[in-house]
């Protein structure tokens, strides 16, 4: 019976506070609608550049009318292969001009040589044996012949993020083949393609997915810190305290964001160091551009924190809104999952989280070694986010001590 | 020469829902004076002094501190304001408490080092100093508050509830002290729960609902009320629902 009691009277007391019922109602479902949603498992909208110079031509030896010239456009039926739902095509005329795209915005550039048709259907015959094809209104049987050399397809590959690389890779294949069906061959894709990586070393899962875990720990650290900070302080009654003195709210805020974005420095080494000498992620940029990621990404942190402590009644409601943050963060900010895989509103959701532009930033700095030159989209979006919630931090904080 | 109007309010009206908490109250303190603000739990003594701190916004009427339209930042140095809740960092000591709230008012080490020996021995918490407040129990807590709220040498003070929690004998020292700092020109606002306490001040004003129902000396509201001590003056009062006019 005193169980029963104390059960009932905990439950009461929960259903008492609207925004915890309300939390315990919402946040399961925010959970299950952001993973189902978040996470479609195919790709959308990755661009690539194409250089087609092949003439489409294949020459090849009959038994009836000796060497004739077969207009097959291989290359162009490799790019209608391709799905354009998951590709973005970009078709150019200059090769260097394509190469020199990938890894600004381009994941792979393949550039078919002008005797790609020749090569293909020479391979084709020489391994299959003699077939029959229509020439001119009448059927013609095509011998096998030595094979021709040509120069190989060249692709260059964007291998920063082995996710996006490897479904390139694998779409790429799959078009090959359906190609190479048509010409009943029996060579693979992979014997047609020179396959050059962006970048040096292999790029495992867990260097890809290491920025993005050392930012959703500062998350998770510097949001929950500050949170629960600012509710204790203004339920202790401490902030008004601190605001009816000679202090401007400006400088309180000011006061929290160097405290906390010290501890987020220092945490931010800390999983670094660790990161490092356990697991060896890679690391080959510029530990400098790592830091103003770090400061910029944790004032943001820290502002967001502070508004949320102004949602919050009791520390308790601080932690729920919390995990309102952190939920998005983890599944919408491209840390496990490419944002390309995700459907379009839950990808515009995931340019609303600070996370996004963090990961991405030193995934640059990290795994391709780009400097601050590089850098000045996702430093520009962290440095608005910073500002911004500064600023509201302020509102929130002078808010807060009027209504303790 | 009529002495400062420290604390000028006029018409306050403060509504909680469907209550009033100030009801239509207006109340001037001179320099100096000790006003003691007594009423029962309930009565509006706090939402005042938030109110005429600039904490909270009256819905009607306005108040004046040393001279200046409430809510400015131009008081903040000259007020001291000990709310009713403790307001100190458990997790500092009492030392770190004083030092951290003499740095907002910019006061220099060695300067809170002198007001603290001070107010640590009217307190009573000089062997104290270095514990954490954690450690202490509520009444050593608002000693502490009361502490902090008097450091920077304000020249308006708003204490709610200062001895509440608080042994007689160390309440006595309070009082003394206060009327020691009235002496020297400081105007203290002083709420109380305990009727009889107010007699230490120099005005008394018995809140009643968001109403002042009498203001004055304790000797004029005694001889008022024909009463000999200030809790039957305030039953009186009460039951005679007389409102200051």
């Amino acid at each position: 019976m005193t169980s029963l009691a104390v059960a009932r009277n905990v439950l009461r007391r929960i259903l008492r506070d609207g925004r915890t019922v309300a939390l315990i109602v919402i946040l399961p479902l925010f959970f299950v609608l952001i993973y189902g949603n978040s996470f479609s498992g195919s790709y959308s909208n990755l661009r690539i550049a194409i250089v087609n110079e092949d003439n489409g031509l294949a020459s090849v030896r009959t038994m009836e009318v000796g060497r004739i010239t077969l207009t097959v456009d291989l290359a162009a039926a490799f790019v209608d292969a391709l799905d354009p739902t998951v590709f973005d095509i970009v078709i150019l005329d200059d090769a260097e001009e394509a190469l020199a795209l990938v890894g600004e915005g381009v994941w792979a550039a393949l550039v078919f040589p002008k005797s790609f048709s020749n090569a293909v259907v020479s391979e084709a015959v020489r391994s299959s044996g003699e077939r029959k094809v229509e020439f001119e209104g009448s059927s013609v049987t095509i011998l096998p012949s030595e094979p021709v050399a040509g120069p190989l397809t060249q692709l260059v590959i964007d291998d920063s993020n082995p996710l996006v690389a490897g479904a390139v890779l694998a779409a790429f294949n799959a078009a090959f083949a359906t190609v190479l069906e048509t010409q009943q061959s029996s060579v693979t894709a992979e014997s047609l393609l020179d396959v050059r990586r962006l970048y040096e070393g292999e790029i495992r899962m867990l260097d890809f997915t290491a920025p993005g875990i050392i930012g959703f720990a500062m998350t998770l650290i510097t949001v929950m810190l500050t949170a629960m900070a600012v509710v204790r302080e203004r339920t202790g009654g401490t902030l008004t305290r601190i605001l009816i003195a000679p202090v401007s709210a400006w400088q309180v805020t000011l006061g929290y964001t160097l405290a906390f974005s010290l501890i987020a420095i220092f945490q931010a080494a800390e999983l670094f160091l660790v990161s490092l000498w356990l697991f060896d992620i890679r690391f080959i940029g510029d530990p400098g551009a790592v830091i103003l990621v770090i400061v910029l990404f944790a004032i943001g942190l820290q502002g967001i924190a502070t508004l949320i402590s102004t949602l919050a009644k009791n520390e308790a409601q601080a932690m729920q809104f919390v995990l309102f943050m952190l939920i998005p963060s983890i599944m919408l900010s491209g840390v496990f999952w490419p944002l390309e895989t995700m459907p379009g509103t839950m990808r515009a959701l995931s340019y609303a989280i600070p996370l996004t532009y963090a990961n991405a930033a030193l995934r640059k700095i990290m795994l391709t070694g780009h400097g601050l030159g590089a850098l000045t989209f996702e430093l520009s979006i962290l440095g608005a986010i910073a500002f911004v919630t500064l600023f509201l931090s302020v509102l929130s904080m002078r808010r807060q001590a009027y209504t303790a | 020469m009529a002495a400062e109007q420290v604390i000028r309010a006029q018409d306050l009206r403060k509504m909680f829902g469907k209550r009033a908490a100030l009801d239509g109250l207006s109340l001037s303190v001179s320099q100096g004076q000790l006003y003691g603000l007594a009423g029962p739990n309930g009565a509006g003594k706090t939402t005042l002094i938030r109110t005429l701190c600039g904490l909270l916004r009256p819905d009607e009427g306005e108040a004046n501190l040393l001279g200046w339209k409430m809510p400015s930042t131009r008081v903040r140095s000259q007020l001291g304001y000990m709310p009713q809740d403790f307001a100190v960092y458990d997790d500092l000591s009492v030392m770190q408490n004083l030092e951290f709230f003499g740095q907002l008012y910019s006061l220099r080490r060695a300067q809170v080092r002198e007001r603290a020996n001070e107010l640590l021995d009217l307190v009573e918490l000089t062997d104290r100093k270095r514990d954490r407040v954690g450690t202490f129990s509520g009444g050593m807590r608002r000693r502490v508050s009361l502490a902090i709220s008097l450091l920077h040498k304000p020249r308006l003070a708003f204490l709610d509830e200062p001895t509440a929690g608080v042994d007689p004998k160390l309440r006595r020292s309070f009082w003394d002290y206060f009327n020691a700092l009235a002496e020297q020109g400081v105007t203290l606002l002083v709420t109380t729960h305990l009727v009889e306490e107010a007699q230490r001040c120099h005005v008394v004003g018995f809140l009643m609902a968001g109403r002042l129902l009498t203001e004055g000396a304790p000797d004029e509201i005694l001889a008022q009320t024909n009463t000999t001590n200030l809790d039957d003056a305030f039953i009186v009062l009460q039951e005679q629902g007389q409102v200051k006019s």
